[in-house]
C-alpha cells in the first residue's frame, strides 16, 4: 500500500468515514460482474441483439404515437384561440410526472434490491467495510442506474418534443442539465418510498392468495386505465373527434392539474423557459432536500440491513402440519412447479396475475380495435382481430415460460439425480403451463362472446387457435431456454434479470401474432375489395398454420432431447 | 450410546446381513471432462462399494471428488467408463439406478418455497413410499436429524445446518441402497454431527452402502471403511481404513495423506 492510500485508509478509519478506495473497489466489482455477461461463450448474442431491436421498437413506437399526439395537442384551441407556449408546457409537465412516476417505482425496486436483497450484504458485513463505505458506493450505483433510465426516457421525450415543436440550443442545453439532476430527485422520492413499500412487503410475506389478489386487482385496474388510453388513441386515429374530447372543461382541468404537478412542472418551466430562475431554484431546493433525505433514510436501512443479514434463520407464517397419501411423479412435479411459481411474487405476478388479466387486455383492444378498424377500412373483421390479438397476448403472457428451465437453478440437477424421465420432468412443466394458458384462453373466449363480439362458434374456434399457439410459445419457449439455460447464483436461486431467452420469445410471439393475425386480415381484405367470396378461409388458414405451427412446435421441443437431457451440464453455474 | 430410534427400517426394507456382501457401487475408468475446457476433471477412477461397507472419497479442493459423486448420481454425463448402482448402468438404466440410490449434494440445494413437510412429500412421491412408510419413517428421522417444529415450516426460512438436515431426510424418506453425501458434516452442530455418524454406522449395519466425500480427515478415519484417495483428478490410491488401523491402531491418517500430497 503506497504512503497516500494509508494515509487515506487510517484518516478514514480514524473518523469511520468513507474509504474512497473502499468505494472504487466496490464499483470495480459491479462493473466487472456487468462485463462477464458479455464473455464468450456465456454471451447470448441473438438474445442481445433482440432485445436491443425490443428497446428501438418501443421506442420508435412511442415517438410515432406521442408525435403524432403532439401535433394534435399544441395545436387545439381555447377560448377560440391557439397558445403553442401553454400547451408546450402543459404537455412536458404530464409526460415528466410520467417518466418521474416511473424512474420513482424503478428506483423503489432498485433501492429494495440493493438494500435489502443482495447477497454481497453477507459478505460485506463480515468484511471490514464501514456503512459510510458501502452507502456512498450504493448511491453512486443506484444514482448511475437511474441516471441511465433518465437519459433514455427524457432525450425520447425531448426528441420527439422538438422533432414536432421546433426547438433551440438552449432547449438541448436544458436537456442535459434535467437529465442529470432529474434521478437526486426520483432518489429521494424513492428512498421515502421504500421503508413502506418493505413494510407491505413483509407483510404480503407469505399471503400468498392476499398478494395474488392484490396484484392481479391493480394489474385489471392498470389495464382498465390502459384502456381508456387505446380509446384515445382510437379518438386521435378517426380524425378530428380527439379535439372534441380534449374540450373546454377539459383543458381546464389539464392546466390546472398541471399547476400542482411539482416538481414536473418546475422541469417542464426550464426546457419552455417561463419562470425560469425560479423553477431552477425550486429544482435545486428539491434536489437538496432530496439528497438529504435519500442519505438519511437510506444509511439509516443500510445498517439496519447489514445487520439483519447476520440473522439466518427466520420466522414462517406458512405451515403444513401433515404427511400426504402417495401420489404419482408427474403430479407432485406439477405441484412443486405451481408452489415454486406461486409463492415467488415476481413470478407470480409476471405469470398468474398476466394469464388471469389477458382476457380483460383481449377485451379492452377488441372493443378498441374492432370499431376502429370498421371505421377506418369498412371490413367486419372481428374473429380475425380477434384471433390476432388472442395469440399476441397469448404470447405475451407465455413469456414467463422462456425460463421453465433456468428458474430451477441448481435444482434442476437435483430433479436429474431423481428416478424421472425426462419426460415427465419437461411434460411437467409444459403441463402447468397448458392449464394457466387453457383457463386464460377459456375465460378470453367466454368474455368476447359474452360481450356479443364474437359468436359463440367463433368463440370456440378462438379458443383452440390460441390454446394451440399457446403451446407453440410453450414448447419453444422451453426447448430454447433448455438450450441456453443461466441459472440464477442468487441465494433462493430466484431470476432477477431479464435473459435474451427472454426477448428471444418475446420476439418471435409478436412475429407469430403478427403474421397469423396479418395474413388472415390482410387476405380478408383483398377478398372485399376484389368482391371475391372469402367463405370459411380464415377458419382454415388459421385452424392449418395452428396445427402446422404445433407440430414444428413439438418437433423442436423433442428433437434430441433424450440426448440433450442426459448430457446436460449448463446453466452456467 | 443415545438410541436415535431407526427401527423398523431394516425389517420395512428387507435389509441385509449376508456375509457375502453384493456390491452395490461399481464404477470402472471413469473420465470426465467439462465441456470447452481441455483438462480432465475425472481421469481412470475405478472403485467399488459393497453391501453394508462406507467408503469415503478424500481428496484437497478441485481434486475431483464431487465430480466423481456428481456423475455416480447421474447429473453429470462422462466421457468414458461405467457406473453400476444396484446391478443397473446409470446411462442405460438411469431411473432403476437412481430409485436405488439418496444423495445430498455439497450445496444443499433444495426447494425453499415448499415446506419441510411438502419437501419430504415431494420425495416421497418421486421416489414412489407407500403412506403407510411415509409417518413411521419420518418419525424415524426426526429422532436422528431433530429438525423439530420447523419441519412445518417453509425452507427458505431455514439456516444452512436447517436446510442440511431436511436434504438428508429427504435422501433417505425411501430407505435406499445407497446413500451419497458430498461433504455431509459441514455446517452441522456437533450434536447432529455425532448423531449422523452413529447412524451412519447403523444404516450399512442393516446392509446398506454409502459413500462421501470429505476433507475432514478425521471423519474419515472413523468412518470409513475404505478411502479413495484422489488428486487432480487421478485416483491415486485406495485403502482399507479398518484394516489399517486393526493392525496399526497408531496410524496417523492425516500425516499419510500430507505425505502422499508432498510426494507428488
Amino acid at each position: 500500500m503506497n504512503d497516500r492510500n494509508e494515509r487515506e485508509v487510517r484518516s478514514a478509519a480514524k473518523r469511520g468515514g468513507v474509504k474512497m478506495r473502499t468505494v472504487r473497489a466496490l464499483l470495480r466489482k459491479g462493473r466487472e460482474e456487468r462485463r462477464s455477461q458479455f464473455k464468450a461463450g456465456q454471451f447470448d448474442f441473438l438474445g442481445f441483439l433482440l432485445r436491443l431491436v425490443l428497446v428501438a421498437a418501443i421506442v420508435a413506437l412511442f415517438v410515432v404515437f406521442f408525435g403524432q399526439f403532439t401535433e394534435v395537442y399544441i395545436g387545439l384551441r381555447t377560448a377560440g384561440r391557439t397558445d403553442v407556449f401553454a400547451r408546450s408546457t402543459e404537455l412536458l409537465t404530464i409526460l415528466y410526472t410520467a417518466v418521474i412516476l416511473g424512474m420513482v417505482v424503478g428506483g423503489v425496486g432498485q433501492l429494495g434490491r440493493e438494500l435489502f436483497n443482495s447477497d454481497d450484504m453477507k459478505i460485506f458485513s463480515a468484511m471490514p467495510i464501514n456503512a459510510r463505505t458501502l452507502f456512498v458506493a450504493r448511491l453512486i450505483s443506484i444514482y448511475r442506474g437511474q441516471l441511465g433510465i433518465a437519459l433514455v426516457a427524457v432525450l425520447t421525450v425531448n426528441a420527439t418534443f422538438a422533432w414536432k415543436v421546433g426547438v433551440t440550443i438552449f432547449f438541448w442545453l436544458m436537456t442535459v442539465g434535467i437529465c442529470f439532476l432529474l434521478p437526486l430527485i426520483t432518489i429521494g422520492i424513492a428512498a421515502v418510498l421504500v421503508p413502506i413499500f418493505q413494510v407491505i412487503k413483509k407483510f404480503l410475506r407469505e399471503r400468498y392468495v392476499l398478494m395474488f389478489i392484490l396484484v392481479t386487482a391493480l394489474l385489471g385496474v392498470g389495464f382498465w386505465l390502459y384502456s381508456i388510453i387505446l380509446g384515445g388513441v382510437k379518438e386521435l386515429l378517426l380524425g378530428d373527434s380527439l379535439k372534441y374530447f380534449f374540450n373546454e372543461s377539459v383543458m381546464n382541468a389539464i392546466a390546472s392539474a398541471c399547476n400542482w404537478l411539482y416538481p414536473a412542472r418546475w422541469f417542464a418551466n426550464v426546457m419552455t423557459g417561463s419562470e425560469f430562475v425560479w423553477s431552477w431554484v425550486g429544482l435545486v431546493l428539491t434536489a437538496l432536500v432530496s439528497i438529504l433525505l435519500s442519505m438519511l433514510i437510506i444509511r439509516r436501512i443500510l445498517t439496519r440491513a447489514l445487520q439483519a443479514r447476520n440473522q439466518s434463520a427466520t420466522n414462517s407464517l406458512l405451515k403444513t402440519t401433515y404427511l400426504t397419501a402417495q401420489g404419482k411423479k408427474l403430479p407432485a412435479l406439477l405441484k412443486k412447479e405451481f408452489l415454486l411459481i406461486f409463492r415467488t411474487p415476481s413470478y407470480m405476478f409476471s405469470y398468474l396475475s398476466v394469464a388471469f388479466i389477458m382476457p380483460l387486455m383481449v377485451y379492452f383492444c377488441m372493443d378498441v380495435g374492432a370499431s376502429l378498424v370498421e371505421n377506418l377500412v369498412g371490413l367486419d373483421s372481428r374473429l380475425e382481430l380477434a384471433l390476432f390479438l388472442t395469440i399476441l397476448f397469448g404470447a405475451l403472457t407465455n413469456i414467463f415460460c422462456a425460463t421453465n428451465i433456468s428458474r430451477d437453478g441448481e435444482m434442476f440437477y437435483t430433479v436429474k439425480a431423481m428416478p424421472l424421465s425426462f419426460k415427465t420432468v419437461f411434460f411437467s412443466k409444459i403441463i402447468l403451463c397448458l392449464i394457466v394458458t387453457a383457463i386464460s384462453q377459456v375465460a378470453s373466449a367466454v368474455l368476447l362472446a359474452a360481450a356479443g363480439i364474437v359468436g359463440a362458434l367463433d368463440a370456440i374456434f378462438i379458443f383452440v387457435v390460441g390454446l394451440l399457439f399457446g403451446f407453440v410459445n410453450i414448447a419453444v419457449a422451453t426447448r430454447y431456454d433448455f438450450n441456453h439455460a443461466k441459472f440464477s447464483t442468487e441465494d433462493d436461486g430466484e431470476i432477477k434479470e431479464s435473459s435474451g431467452t427472454v426477448s428471444t420469445v418475446i420476439v418471435m410471439g409478436m412475429v407469430l401474432s403478427f403474421l397469423v393475425g396479418g395474413i388472415v386480415f390482410v387476405l380478408k381484405l383483398l377478398a372485399q375489395l376484389q368482391n371475391i367470396s372469402y367463405g370459411y378461409l380464415t377458419y382454415i388458414l388459421a385452424g392449418a398454420m395452428a396445427v402446422v405451427a404445433a407440430l414444428l412446435a413439438a418437433g423442436y421441443l423433442l428433437f434430441r432431447l433424450k440426448r440433450k437431457y442426459y448430457e446436460f451440464s449448463g446453466g452456467g453455474i | 450410546m443415545q438410541n436415535y430410534g431407526y427401527e423398523g427400517y431394516p425389517s420395512d426394507m428387507g435389509g441385509t446381513q449376508s456375509v457375502q456382501r453384493q456390491e452395490v457401487v461399481r464404477v470402472k475408468g471413469l473420465y470426465k471432462r467439462y465441456s470447452r475446457k481441455a483438462d480432465w476433471a475425472v481421469t481412470n477412477v475405478t472403485f467399488s462399494c459393497r453391501e453394508g461397507e462406507i467408503v469415503g472419497l478424500l481428496g484437497h479442493n478441485g481434486a475431483g471428488k464431487s465430480t466423481t459423486l456428481k456423475c455416480l448420481e447421474g447429473m453429470l454425463p462422462f466421457e468414458r467408463g461405467t457406473i453400476t448402482i444396484a446391478g443397473h448402468d446409470i446411462q442405460r438404466d438411469g431411473e432403476a439406478a437412481k430409485q436405488n440410490m439418496g444423495f445430498v449434494t455439497d450445496n444443499h440445494a433444495t426447494f425453499v418455497k415448499m415446506t419441510g413437510l411438502q419437501y419430504i412429500n415431494f420425495m416421497a412421491d418421486v421416489y414412489e413410499v407407500p403412506t403407510k412408510l411415509r409417518e413411521k419413517r419420518l418419525a424415524a428421522l426426526e429422532q436422528v436429524f431433530q429438525l423439530g417444529k420447523p419441519i412445518e415450516n417453509l425452507i427458505s426460512s431455514y439456516s444452512h445446518g436447517m436446510r442440511q438436515k431436511i436434504c438428508m431426510m429427504g435422501s433417505l424418506i425411501h430407505h435406499p441402497k445407497l446413500w451419497i453425501l458430498d461433504e455431509p458434516m459441514t455446517g452441522l452442530d456437533p450434536r447432529t454431527m455425532k448423531a449422523v455418524s452413529s447412524f451412519m454406522h447403523r444404516y450399512v449395519a442393516a446392509g446398506n452402502s454409502i459413500i462421501f466425500s470429505s476433507h475432514a480427515l478425521n471423519t474419515v478415519a472413523k468412518l470409513c471403511d475404505r478411502v479413495v484417495l484422489i488428486r487432480k483428478g487421478e485416483q491415486v490410491n485406495e485403502l482399507n481404513v479398518k484394516q489399517i488401523y486393526a493392525t496399526n491402531p497408531n496410524f496417523d491418517f492425516e500425516e499419510y495423506f500430507l505425505r502422499n500430497e508432498r510426494q507428488e
